[in-house]
């Protein structure tokens, strides 16, 4: 085991570093730096990537559920809308802003944006449904310009800029693969129809043939959302590519 | 009864020299009860006294230097420092919006505290505090600005001096709360570490200029030949006392923020908060006029044209914020010892520096008869 002794110094060290951190000192007085970003008259610029306020977009949604099944805080609930189709809830309160939601999301329908600054009067009013999650907040925006923090040799500076920055980031939506679900083992379906009452795209349908059941898949109406894939009792559907 | 032209002549023939307001002061002088007021503000003692450097010199001290304390240290560490309040002076009315604060909080008084005391000392405070002012001399060699001239100054100022913690162990003690006890007892160890050195370094001074008197301090230290420059090794163990004595950064033991939450103060709420607050500002104000007039030549320096005796005053209040000001912005630059490594460095480092400097007065006094 190796043990750490304090280090040794004699008076010439002693007095070398107090002159050293004294003169540090002084020199910070007469030219300062700063790193203080003064915030509602001024922001910090993020970056686009910034994991913010979700926006929600629900022309892309295709009901998938899979932001509710990632979000690690279970944060995110699907809410029926008046058309049958479950779109995203997001409760603030509980979300931790990983964005997993965002990167799983297959149709990009969910988008990050550069807002961090929202407040709530109370709980309740954290848990923002899908129609609020479409428009982003109003933003009463005070800052006449935007920081940024760079990294010299050494040191850390504060580079100012005049200037509104733009927190609502343009970029493309991923488009994701184009997925659809496919049938491997028809022999052994059993024609319960739960694929049929899951479908909310009616890409499933059922017809009766010599007596038995059969689906079938309709493979334009399909959005590869993958819910029958996976309440398939016998397992027999697989998401492939289109 | 009483003779008020006695009185009025003693004052007129003790009179602050200003040259460039004399043409304003003549009329004045000759009104019936204007010119009495005029004539006692200008009477040398009650000017040195109560205005430079004396009460108010102090009082405008108190209001600005926790500013600069703060603005400083947040330059030396990247900030910003008081900001909000008047952003277009920097903040300079900070401590006067928290002095408002105070003053409409409720002062709150609990039940296990000694009521009386409690409350009383940090106004008994002032009494050491401000007596030194008494013997402070701000002028130059051979023009003496000094309120009381007497052959013991040296040792009165150190005895109230060496007063002002007992003050400090009276609020802990009628605090009766366990920080306060700890940061108490943490003061009275602090108090024999730095207060043995700093009898010696006075002694040494006494010693090196052969008086006591603050006149003859004063008068010791002609042209360059400042107490810094005739005995260095004084000079930096009276600043390094001085640190101790107020227990600011490094030696902030007995008020230890993040340890025991401002020690004996920590049951201090409202007006009574900010007194005691302001108790370590008032006594680094006169522990650095007391270094000024020892070692920085008290009031000398070029004289400002038309100015005459209030040049001295300035330079004097000049030389002191110096000094303050180097000793708030240790805060910035080093961080807090422990108890047992402050007494290490009270009971041996500064207390041998204190018995060279001594030595050293001896033998530069030797060598001078």
């Amino acid at each position: 085991m190796k043990k750490v002794a304090t280090p040794e110094y004699d008076i010439k060290d002693k007095l070398k570093y107090h002159v050293s951190a004294l003169s540090t000192a002084a020199k910070e007085v007469v030219l300062p730096l700063n790193i203080t970003t003064h915030y509602p008259r001024e922001r910090k610029k993020m970056p686009d990537c910034f994991r913010g306020y979700i926006l929600f977009d629900p022309e892309r949604c295709i009901s998938c559920f899979e932001c509710s099944f990632v979000c690690p805080a279970n944060a995110i609930w699907m809410k029926e809308a008046p058309s049958g189709r479950y779109y995203p809830t997001l409760d603030y309160g509980k979300c931790i802003f990983c964005h997993f939601c965002v990167d799983t999301c297959p149709g990009g329908a969910l988008k990050q944006t550069k807002i961090h600054d929202v407040a709530y009067k109370d709980m309740d009013e954290m848990f923002t449904l899908t129609e609020e999650m479409i428009e982003p907040p109003e933003i009463i925006r005070e800052d006449e310009g935007y920081v940024e923090y760079e990294i010299d040799k050494e040191d850390l500076s504060l580079k100012r800029t005049k200037g509104i920055d733009k927190l609502i980031v343009d970029v493309a939506p991923s488009q994701g693969v184009p997925m659809v679900s496919l049938c491997v083992e028809p022999e052994s379906c059993l024609g319960c129809g739960i694929c049929e009452g899951m479908c909310e795209s009616g890409a499933v349908s059922s017809l009766k043939e010599d007596g038995m059941v059969r689906m079938k898949i309709d493979m334009d109406k399909c959005t590869g959302c993958g819910l029958c894939v996976k309440e398939c009792s016998m397992q027999i559907l697989r998401l492939v590519r289109k | 009864m009483i003779d008020i032209n006695a009185i009025i002549s003693t004052m007129m023939n003790n009179q602050v020299n200003i040259p460039l307001l004399q043409p304003l002061i003549e009329p004045l002088l000759g009104m019936p009860v204007i010119g009495y007021l005029i004539a006692l503000i200008l009477w040398k003692p009650f000017f040195v006294l109560i205005l430079i450097p004396g009460f108010a010199t102090m009082g405008i001290m108190l209001l600005i230097l926790p500013w600069i304390e703060r603005k400083m240290v947040a330059r030396m560490q990247w900030r910003v420092g008081p900001r909000e309040i008047s952003p277009r002076t920097r903040g300079i009315v900070q401590l006067l919006a928290d002095t408002l604060r105070f003053l409409f909080q409720e002062v709150i008084i609990h039940k296990d505290a000694h009521k009386l005391y409690f409350l009383q000392f940090p106004f008994l405070y002032f009494i050491p505090v401000l007596l030194p002012l008494l013997f402070i001399n701000a002028g130059t060699a051979g023009n003496p600005l000094v309120p009381i001239q007497t052959d013991y100054a040296l040792q009165i100022m150190v005895a109230l001096i060496s007063l002002m913690p007992v003050f400090i162990l009276g609020v802990g003690w009628a605090s009766n709360n366990r920080f306060a006890f700890i940061g108490t007892v943490r003061e009275a160890f602090l108090y024999f570490a730095y207060e043995i050195p700093f009898i010696v370094i006075v002694l040494a001074m006494i010693v090196l200029y052969g008086t006591s008197n603050t006149v003859g301090v004063v008068n010791a230290q002609s042209g360059v030949w400042w107490g810094i420059i005739q005995n260095p090794l004084a000079a930096l163990t009276f600043f390094i006392a001085m640190v101790m004595a107020t227990a600011r950064l490094p030696f902030d033991i007995p008020e230890a923020d993040q340890e025991v939450s401002f020690g004996p103060f920590v049951e201090y709420s409202g007006i009574a908060f900010g007194l005691a607050y302001v108790m370590g500002y008032e006594k680094m104000y006169v522990l650095s006029a007391m270094m000024t007039m020892l070692f920085l030549g008290g009031g000398s320096g070029p004289e400002i044209l038309g100015l005459g005796d209030l040049s001295c005053g300035i330079w004097f209040v000049l030389k002191t914020l110096i000094v303050l000001v180097i000793m708030v912005n240790l805060r910035g630059v080093y961080p807090r010892y422990r108890l047992d490594q402050g007494l290490r460095i009270g009971w041996g480092a500064m207390l041998i520096l204190a018995l060279v400097a001594l030595g050293w007065s001896i033998v530069v006094m030797g060598v001078r008869l």
